[in-house]
């Protein structure tokens, strides 16, 4: 009884402990216009980050490929990264997380963008951003990432971006950055099952750009209706039929309720919002205001800004929030030869705790894991 | 006590559970396809069936799914339902999806047979065989689908092996008679009944009257068959060769031979040349010597740019009449240098123009020297294209406009000609803008292949003809505007480019094309250059990281390319290069300048046979990688050669009169 007590006990204070023992945090950032994937470590007893590790990627030192989007599986086991430009199409790059080595690739779409893994299929879906100028539709790729195999490419709009898939694993959503539209996929039978007009005038431009005839045009002659939205990104709340969408061009956040699939707000940002994330409590709403170099964090109950940080440098680009809610990894591209950065956000006091340089335009920014300090 | 005990061990464990550590029950469970293994013919369909199994072998009732990424070749439903198309082996997933530690994942081949082999052909018969000749057996193995298999099990025998025998695909004519050559392929077989022939050819008479020649220079054996009578026979006819070389110690190959009757000597000395057919001979002793055309090179002067790489340079005659020249910058802050290289021997900066990129890859200045180009990658908007510059005062360049319209992903190369700017666009395609008004640039068509995966990398123009280089898909020429030129006029304009011709090659490492137009011959060439890395990333601690070579390709005719020679350097790779007259100026990356005899007809590697007339390393100790040259781009320019480096900047070279060895 006397050992049975001694092990309750310890027990307790071990959990206990738990929520009072510093962290370790790690995340992946791409540096974009170095070809380079940095893993960050912040420790969060001092508040101070490092780089841990760059690891180049690419394999042409005269051509800029352009790492672009990054994930981690979900058993933590493997890091992704779609490498932008090819010959001419992009890939994506297996690595193993912790040695970092490189494990195998597979040819994607024009300019492979951000990318996600279903909690049900296991399968990852890749958006092909396609921003090299034609009006086109693009398309998803979806991989088996064990097997790096292609298996799909499911048509899509013009130039999607922001692939974020439900906690359940059951749908992928993203945005049609060039036809306003959210879409969204099932990922089991691949498809786009829904798409909605992000637009105040909805209607008549879904009709002009998803359903009108062009076969009998040039692609140079197909004219689409300007988008307004400019929508870069998307991500459904962990727990609630929401799914929250930056209007890039429009300087707003679009709720959308996938029960009734409609707009249900729209709360007015910083200039050029760009990427968001829910954070796992689904409490938050971090987004980054490209167009100011700023980061907004929303209370989502409420549908109000709690604070706007001012980043480190211009061009604020990801988002990625530490899975005890407690941080917020900001990828900084920068301009010109200026580093990227990380910016390190401490949710609960709602300030910028830390700052760290990487290569060139930083961007894709995914979490890693957390571990105890020893 | 034991609940109390549980309780306590539970929280231990989740107290101790890593942020990813799950359980993983799965194993359990498998998924169990049928038929097993699955194999279906071409053309067939077949409805899988798949079952969720149990640890204790009990069929689960569930759902599985199936992908494949095989598209037309072999079709898969989400349920299961297979149509072959082709033949091949192909992977299907089948998937129970659900929670990581619910999901179930079959991973499995389906076969899918070559249909059987159908006929068995030989193709290329020569009408003759004659005695003492060799002749190449080709045979085509045709499926039930009327496909030609690729790479068949293929056996071929003769039926007297004393009058034709057969080794290698070659069927060797040893004397008269008949002999059944036969040819089979999974059980089916054709016959060729040869007949062959006594020999007509009594002599060999070599016509080549070129006795004394240099290295590198081709000769043509200009061979004629003779029967007893002295007169033509039209027989096959093998060449070689007998090399007596000068320097004998350990020396590699002395020379190159082609069966169309070319000899090209790589090494000094005296060769026999023999031509054969059958018993007839004919020989010839002919004197190689050194091609002497090495020169010394002189450094003349650098303009060092030590802090970030260097990119492409373009060297003009400015409307003040003096020298200038442009480079850009890659992975920087998007400037571009303009430099006065009026004398080069004191080459310095006068002006910088700094756009929103990372990198300014390539710099064109316009024919009459007022309008610059800097293409542009890394922009921070995204929005990448082109700057135009008005470059009248080099000493106070200023933007005229930025171009985005069809090029955000970003430009990396371009070509200005004729107040047209040709833009290859990162993906796949030249757009053709038109800059006549350069404060409104407007695009007024594009070019673009059509094969599956094109690609594009650059383009160079001269005579109104673009000729771009396009990795996997080789040099393309297009007419843009030829008007009365020699070359072509396919009526083509920057509004309506017409493709005149191509040429492809295996390694799909087409980076750079320039056309070339023999002085000496006037043969006509498209040189085509590569870029490749099979080593690794070229850094500090790995300077060398470079492969490939010059490609020449003799164009007859826009549809009669003929590649026919190549210039190599071994552990190096090629960069851009340049033409002047028949010498070629080449940014051999880590092998420096290269400046090559491309006089003369071209056959062989030019590396071998002492075409090289100099060299340059632009090792500097200070330089981003101290010592490891990385040359970038040459440009023969008003009696110096400029050359741009990536880890040192910009250097001005002058080849001295003086050869280094006396001639032959």
């Amino acid at each position: 009884m006397r050992y049975l007590k001694f092990l309750l006990f310890y027990g307790l204070m071990f959990l206990c402990n738990q929520a009072l023992v510093a962290q370790d945090y790690y995340v992946y950032v791409a540096a974009e216009s170095d070809d380079e994937v940095s893993l960050i470590h912040f420790d969060g007893e001092t508040g101070k980050g490092n780089i841990a590790e760059t690891i180049e990627v690419g394999t042409w030192p005269q051509e800029n490929e352009g790492p672009h989007g990054l994930t981690v599986s979900p058993d933590g086991k493997h890091w992704f990264v779609s490498i932008a430009h090819g010959q001419p199409y992009g890939k994506l790059w297996k690595y193993e997380t912790g040695t970092n080595e490189f494990v195998e690739e597979v040819e994607l779409g024009m300019f492979p963008a951000t990318m996600d893994i279903s909690a049900s299929t296991g399968l990852l879906y890749v958006v092909n951003f396609n921003l090299h100028g034609d009006m086109e539709p693009s398309t998803v790729s979806v991989i088996d990432p064990e097997s790096m195999m292609r298996l799909a490419d499911i048509e899509t709009g013009i130039m999607p971006h922001g692939s974020r898939v439900n906690d359940e694993g059951t749908r992928q959503y993203h945005v049609s950055m060039m036809t306003d539209e959210l879409m969204e996929i099932n990922t089991k039978t691949l498809e786009v099952q829904r798409r909605l007009k992000l637009s105040e005038n909805g209607s008549q431009s879904m009709h002009a750009s998803s359903n009108m005839d062009h076969s009998g045009m040039k692609r140079s002659e197909v004219h689409h209706p300007k988008p307004v939205e400019k929508p870069t990104w998307a991500d459904p709340h962990p727990t609630k039929p929401l799914v929250y969408v930056a209007g890039n061009g429009s300087d707003e956040i679009i709720v959308i309720d996938t029960k009734k699939w409609e707009i249900t707000n729209r709360w007015d940002t910083g200039k050029a919002p760009y990427n968001l994330e829910v954070s796992h409590d689904g409490k938050l709403l971090v987004v980054t205001y490209k167009g100011e170099g700023a980061t907004g964090v929303w209370d989502l109950e409420s549908g109000k800004e709690l604070a706007k940080i001012k980043n480190s440098r211009k061009v604020s680009h990801g988002v990625a929030i530490s899975a005890d809610n407690k941080y917020a990894f900001i990828s900084v591209e920068g301009i010109g030869g200026e580093p990227g950065s990380v910016d390190i956000i401490n949710l609960e006091k709602l300030e910028r705790v830390d700052v760290v340089e990487t290569g060139k335009q930083a961007g894709g920014i995914i979490f890693w894991k957390q571990e105890n300090l020893d | 006590m034991k609940k109390l005990l549980a309780l306590a061990a539970v929280l231990l464990l989740w107290g101790t559970a890593g942020v990813f550590a799950q359980s993983e029950s799965t194993d359990s469970m498998k998924i169990e396809i049928e038929p097993d293994p699955v194999s279906l013919q071409v053309g067939s369909e077949l409805q899988l069936k798949a079952t969720l199994m149990s640890a204790e072998g009990e069929a689960l009732p569930d759902t599985i799914l199936f992908y494949s990424r095989n598209g037309g070749d072999l079709e898969v439903s989400r349920t299961g339902y297979l149509k072959a198309n082709k033949p091949g082996t192909y992977n299907v997933i089948a998937l129970r999806s659900g929670p990581r530690d619910q999901r179930v994942v079959k991973r499995f081949d389906v076969e899918v047979p070559y249909p059987p082999i159908a006929a068995v052909k030989f193709i290329n018969k020569p009408a003759n065989v004659y005695t003492g000749t060799t002749v190449n057996l080709s045979v085509d193995v045709i499926d039930e689908m009327d496909l030609i298999r690729e790479n068949p099990e293929l056996s071929i025998s003769s039926s007297n092996s004393d009058v034709a025998s057969v080794s290698h695909g070659k069927l060797i004519a040893l004397k008269e008679g008949s002999a059944t050559i036969t040819a089979t392929s999974e059980g089916k077989s054709t016959t060729w009944n040869v007949n062959v022939k006594k020999n007509p050819a009594t002599a060999i008479e070599i016509g080549n009257t070129e006795t004394t020649i240099l290295t590198g220079d081709v000769v043509h054996f200009e061979a004629v068959a003779k029967s007893s009578g002295g007169s033509s026979v039209n027989v096959p006819i093998t060449y070689s060769y007998v090399a007596q070389p000068d320097d004998n110690l350990g020396q590699a190959a002395e020379a190159q031979v082609s069966q169309k009757g070319k000899f090209v000597a790589n090494l000094p000395g005296v060769y026999t040349l023999i031509a054969k057919s059958g018993s007839a001979v004919g020989q010839q002793v002919i004197r190689v010597n050194q091609r002497d055309v090495a020169k010394d090179l002189e450094v003349v002067g650098h303009g060092e740019v030590l802090d970030v790489h260097t990119s492409d340079l373009w060297v003009w005659e400015g409307v003040d009449g003096r020298d200038y020249a442009i480079t850009g910058t890659w992975g920087a802050n998007g400037d571009a240098y303009f430099w006065d290289v009026t004398d080069p021997a004191n080459m310095h900066t006068i002006d910088t123009v700094r756009v929103d990129a990372r990198t300014v890859n390539d710099v064109k200045i316009s024919e009459d020297g007022k309008v610059g180009i800097l293409t542009r990658e890394g922009a921070s908007n995204r929005k990448n294209g082109i700057v135009i510059l008005d470059v009248s005062d080099p000493h106070n360049v200023s933007v005229i406009s930025e171009y985005t319209e069809g090029l955000t992903g970003g430009v990396h190369n371009a070509f200005i000609y004729e107040g047209h700017v040709y833009a290859v666009n990162n993906g796949r395609r030249y757009d053709i803008i038109n800059i006549e008004d350069p404060a409104n640039p407007e695009t007024v068509g594009r070019f673009e292949l059509d094969t599956p995966g094109h690609a594009i990398h650059d383009v160079w123009i001269e005579d109104g003809i673009a000729y771009s280089s396009n990795w996997s898909d080789g040099v393309v020429a297009v007419d843009i505007g030829s008007q009365n030129s020699e070359l072509a006029d396919a009526g083509g304009s920057p509004a309506n480019p017409v493709k005149l011709g191509s040429y492809t090659y295996p390694s799909g490492w087409n980076h750079a094309a320039f056309p070339f137009k023999s002085e000496s011959t006037g043969d006509f060439y498209v040189i085509a250059g590569d870029e490749a890395f099979p080593y690794g990333l070229p850094s500090r601690d790995n300077p060398v990281g470079a492969a490939g070579w010059i490609h020449f390709v003799k164009f007859d005719g826009w549809d009669n390319p003929e590649e026919v020679a190549r210039y190599q350097v071994p552990e190096a790779g090629t960069h851009n290069f340049w033409v002047v007259g028949d010498t070629l100026y080449i940014a051999y990356y880590n092998a420096g300048l290269r400046i090559v005899d491309i006089s003369g007809e071209l056959m062989g590697n030019l590396y071998d046979q002492g075409r090289e007339i100099a060299r340059f390393a632009p090792n500097h100790p200070d330089a981003i990688v101290p010592n490891a040259p990385f040359t970038w781009g040459p440009q023969p320019y008003k009696g110096h050669i400029f050359v741009s480096d990536w880890n040192s900047g910009i250097w001005a070279l002058k080849l001295k009169e003086n050869p280094q060895q006396a001639s032959n």
